[in-house]
């Protein structure tokens, strides 16, 4: 038979907190130390693929029938030249003129030494409507080439607008793969 | 004349009470667990400086690690080890010479890494380049980078909001 419990115990339930003191204490260290090694400054990257180069070895060795194929496919050959006059597209048929001036660039720099970017978009939207499904090799390929001075950001800049385009219905890449030349 | 100080408040108990604090250890556990999710362990992909400052740009993907050519205003970086000034660009030679140099060291080094423990040489270059730079040093670093085996190469920059 099992003993009784003993009537003796009357003592109230023992009340006790937890003590979060310590817990307060690693958080209190570790929040100033996650912040301060936080990222605050988003990077992107934007990337480039050049083929290698014809001395690096790897694919130099192309036959005589792949380089005959090549020629043949249809190629654009957009190219976006930036100067210090504003921004020039052309390919190897033609060169797209500027509406006030036959002679200058495509979208001419503004009064104030601003280059057009909205302008160029708009007359890149046209030409990417009028090629596509058109069966060219390089639809989504443009040639960026700039006089020497031109800065960083700017082309940077272009390459942003270079991306992608808006329709009423969806989002689509506008040439979004980027090649760099230089004028010689 | 003061007044008398009153008897009977003297002999009330003083209150106790204790802080409740479990509405801010929960806000203290939320905003853990997002800095820990933010946490970066690849360390600081740049050190911005006067000299480095990176463009804006409304695109790209979030950056690896990887090899660093850095251009600021002045000098040239390989994983930030100056090894080439100004003085170094050639106004009529694409090649810039020291770089290439550098830069063929770590490809051969890479290339040793592959044959002997097979860490794939990934041939990606991540170039930093001051915002103000202009593009004929930015394209012979790239056309350098492009002759040294590092031909798949990442542009830097900061994200702006649009």
């Amino acid at each position: 038979m099992a003993y009784k419990p003993s009537l003796r115990r009357k003592s109230d339930e023992l009340e006790m907190e937890l003590d979060i003191r310590p817990v307060m204490n690693l958080m209190v260290v570790l929040i100033p130390l996650l912040i301060a090694s936080a990222e605050w400054v988003r990077l992107g990257s934007i990337e480039i693929n050049v083929p290698p180069s014809k001395d690096a070895g790897i694919g130099s060795d192309e036959s005589q029938a792949q380089a005959e194929e090549r020629e043949k496919e249809k190629r654009l050959g957009l190219s976006i030249a930036i100067t210090d006059l504003g921004i020039t597209i052309a390919s190897p048929g033609a060169i797209l003129s500027g509406a006030e001036n036959p002679e200058g660039p495509t979208v001419p720099i503004s009064a104030d030494g601003e280059y057009d970017y909205k302008l160029m978009k708009e007359k890149l939207i046209e030409i990417k409507k009028a090629i596509q499904g058109k069966g060219f090799r390089d639809e989504n390929r443009a040639l960026i080439t700039a006089s020497a001075d031109i800065a960083y950001q700017v082309i940077i800049r272009v390459m942003d607008e270079l991306q992608i385009y808006e329709t009423d219905e969806a989002i689509l890449p506008l040439f979004p793969e980027v090649n760099f030349s230089k004028i010689i | 004349m003061a007044f008398q100080p009153s008897k009977s408040k003297k002999n009330l108990s003083k209150e106790s009470g204790t802080l409740n604090m479990n509405s801010m250890m929960d806000m203290m556990t939320i905003i853990l667990l997002f800095l820990l999710k933010s946490f970066s362990t690849e360390g600081a992909l740049v050190t911005p400086s006067e000299q480095l400052r990176l463009p804006e740009s409304i695109q790209g993907e979030k950056p690896k690690k990887e090899l660093s050519v850095s251009i600021a205003k002045e000098v040239i970086m390989v994983n930030d080890i100056v090894v080439a000034t100004k003085a170094d660009i050639k106004e009529d030679n694409l090649m810039i010479e020291p770089l290439r140099q550098r830069l063929a060291e770590y490809a051969r080094k890479e290339v040793e890494l592959q044959n002997t423990v097979g860490k794939e040489f990934t041939h990606i270059v991540n170039i930093q380049g001051d915002e103000q730079i202009h593009f004929d040093v930015l394209f012979k670093v790239m056309f350098t980078c492009s002759k040294s085996d590092f031909y798949k190469m990442r542009l830097l920059t900061i994200k702006s909001g649009a």
